[in-house]
């Protein structure tokens, strides 16, 4: 039973960090229709962002989020107006191919900086971990980014549904041309989307950096990760995102256990194929026809 | 004039005997097996350094494999028909070592490799393929027997990764333990760079292990000491076979690698000739203490650079006076012998050591120990 528990919290804690990520890429796909194959670059580059700011500043991991954030939605903002807004209307194998060479020059331009080593961030709390009883414990770091990251969302979620502008994003994603129309200026809400995205992707990366390692190509494993939440939740849905997210999640830490370490990526496969044979639209997904 | 043609006729005569000896060197220097591979890389440095006070000047073609297989083989392919180098020093991990053995014989280069460990490599009966270091069986049998001479664990769990070096070194390891009577209770291969090990790391715990035998690299392997420290798994002794265990960025990490044992191929605890000094000058050089894969890589690099030369640049000479050779150096004694089903594999010495206080200190075999041996291991603070 502890152990039971012990994968079902751990597998819950390390699923909102994930969400945090399908949430980024949700976004940006639904309001562009882009699939953004850098993003698990943009959360490398939150996490070297996040070393730098422990190493040079002093500021804590949690603490520098605060920083991460505006940064990377700068970043990504810029990304977007410079690079991706132009083609929009292009064919997707030509997007998918931009985001593509926008990764390699990310994760290769960090790599001439910081060289392929591993970097570990040690904060006082790095294997601190609290007991709930029952031999079950709990990770400090991943606790306290699992709160980030319930703040974060909640937060989103408001920005979305009560803000103009998040009233503005949400029309985009559903029809684009018909928001133009309405006087929605959709360049800007897709500088905007994009912004988001990539704060988040990279908070995500300043989140998982106390309790993992960073190295130049680590964002192959999320972006991955991140594809099969979105398209496990619903491609555009935020809450399918969450809850993909956190299925993911639970899912990799109970078939370590119950399964075998090794095969855990092969069950979390099987359920997303199983996913997409009964609800091909993704779990929140409504099919867009 | 006259004289000044003598010269030069004299020199193009003798050129194929001045002109430096080529010889290739593939390593992982970028990708993520690179931080290990710059010590290897460094350590062919220091060697090269010391061939050239030797008067032994020659040309490294240096290849970088990206710690991927393919890539390892294409790299040889290119030194033995392209560069037609005399020998190869190389490469770094056993996935790539095991795939370019097979291209040496093939090719008939002599292939010296520094520091993998799967025993496969030289179990096929390779007649190009030396090894220097020992081969993941003595990892096993040196840790297991350190743990056996100092408590009396009966069971024993298995974490390693899922690769070549992870599978084959644990799996001598559980062969070996069943010859001493100990009971496996565990035995959980990972995928690497998995951010979470919680959840088998409970698994384990529920099991109550006496010792945790861990095979990893060095990210994982921190990773891998926090998250057991998480869930408070308390074994008598946590055994770290090699590569990640054994580096300085490990060792640093106090909080989760004190008394953590380990074994390795070499430190500078020992009184192998030029061990101490190769390790002074090595952390003058480079700033950092060297790591065994170093040292094996600056042995190798010695032994395959004067064999060459000694051999006139002739493969089959130079794979013939490989075999036959005996050496004595930063290594111990070296010899290239056949033995347990083994071809051309160094019968190594282990030395098994302890973090103690943030430093690696010897503890097996007696006479090279530096500290007392710390067991068993203490509880989590």
């Amino acid at each position: 039973m502890a152990v039971f528990m012990q994968s079902l919290i751990s597998g819950i804690l390390i699923g909102g960090v994930y969400a945090l990520i399908g949430i980024g890429l949700t976004l940006i796909f639904g309001v562009m229709r882009v699939i953004n194959f850098a993003h698990g670059d943009i959360l490398m580059v939150g996490m070297y962002l996040t070393y730098i700011i422990f190493t040079m500043l002093g500021i804590d991991p949690f603490v520098s989020v605060l920083i991460t954030f505006p940064l990377m939605f700068l970043f990504g903002g810029f990304l977007q107006k410079v690079f991706i807004n132009r083609v929009l209307n292009a064919l997707a194998q030509n997007q998918i191919l931009l985001t593509i060479g926008l990764g390699l020059i990310m994760s290769n331009t960090v790599m001439l900086i910081f060289t392929s080593d591993y970097k570990i961030l040690t904060t006082s709390y790095s294997s601190a971990s609290i007991q709930v009883g029952g031999g079950v414990s709990v990770s400090t770091p991943l606790l306290i980014s699992f709160l980030i990251t319930a703040a974060i969302t909640a937060a989103l979620y408001w920005f979305l549904l009560k803000t103009d502008t998040g009233q503005a994003i949400r029309a985009t994603a559903q029809d684009r041309d018909a928001a133009q129309l309405m006087g929605i200026n959709v360049k800007r809400m897709s500088i905007i989307a994009f912004g988001l995205g990539s704060a988040l992707a990279g908070t995500a990366g300043a989140l998982i950096s106390p309790t993992y390692y960073i190295f130049p190509q680590v964002g192959g494993v999320f972006t991955l990760k991140a594809f099969v939440i979105t398209v496990l939740g619903g491609m555009g849905s935020v809450v399918g995102a969450t809850l993909g997210g956190i299925l993911i999640g639970i899912t990799e830490s109970m078939s370590a256990v119950y399964i075998s370490s090794g095969w855990k990526d092969v069950v979390v496969f099987v359920l997303f194929l199983l996913v997409l044979l009964f609800k091909p639209s993704g779990l929140m997904g409504k099919s867009r026809t | 004039m006259r004289k000044h043609l003598l010269t030069l006729g004299a020199t193009l005569a003798l050129s194929p005997f001045l002109m430096a000896q080529k010889i290739g060197v593939i390593n992982s220097m970028s990708g993520p097996e690179a931080p290990i591979g710059e010590n290897i890389t460094n350590g062919i440095k220091l060697a090269e350094e010391d061939l050239k006070k030797k008067g032994l000047s020659l040309q490294l073609v240096w290849e970088d494999d990206t710690g991927k297989p393919q890539i390892s083989m294409s790299a040889m392919e290119k030194l033995a028909t392209r560069d037609n180098v005399v020998g190869v020093v190389g490469p770094y991990t056993s996935a790539c070592s095991n795939a370019v053995a097979k291209l040496a014989e093939k090719y008939k280069v002599p292939l010296l490799i520094p520091a993998a460990a799967k025993e496969e490599i030289t179990r096929q009966g390779l007649k190009h393929v030396f090894r220097m270091n020992a081969p993941a069986d003595k990892y096993a049998s040196s840790l297991i027997d350190a743990a056996t001479a100092m408590g009396k664990p009966k069971t024993i769990a298995f974490i390693y990764e899922n690769t070549d070096f992870g599978t084959s070194t644990s799996k001598t390891a559980k062969d070996y333990v069943a010859t001493k009577g100990i009971q496996v209770v565990a035995d959980v291969p990972y995928p690497k760079g998995s951010a979470d090990y919680r959840s088998t790391l409970a698994q384990i715990k529920s099991k109550n292990p006496d010792l945790v035998f861990m095979v990893s690299y060095v990210a994982d392997a921190i990773l891998l000491m926090r998250q057991s420290k998480e869930v408070g798994l308390q074994p008598q002794a946590f055994l770290g076979a090699g590569a990640g265990f054994t580096t300085t960025e490990f060792a640093k990490e106090k909080a989760i690698s004190e008394s953590v044992i380990s074994c390795t191929q070499w430190t500078d605890d020992v009184n192998w000739p030029g061990a101490k000094d190769f390790g002074a000058r090595y952390k003058a050089k480079f700033g950092k203490e060297p790591t065994y894969h170093a040292a094996c890589a600056y042995a190798s690099m010695m032994i395959m650079a004067e064999t060459a030369k000694n051999a006139g640049g002739d493969r089959a000479k130079t794979r013939d006076a490989l075999k036959a050779g005996k050496w004595n150096g930063v290594m111990g004694e070296v010899a290239f012998a056949d033995y347990d089903g083994f071809t051309n594999q160094n019968n190594h010495q282990m030395l098994v050591q302890q973090i103690l206080a943030g430093n690696y200190e010897t503890i097996l075999p007696t006479k090279f120990a530096t500290k007392k041996a710390v067991y068993p291991f203490p509880k989590w603070k």
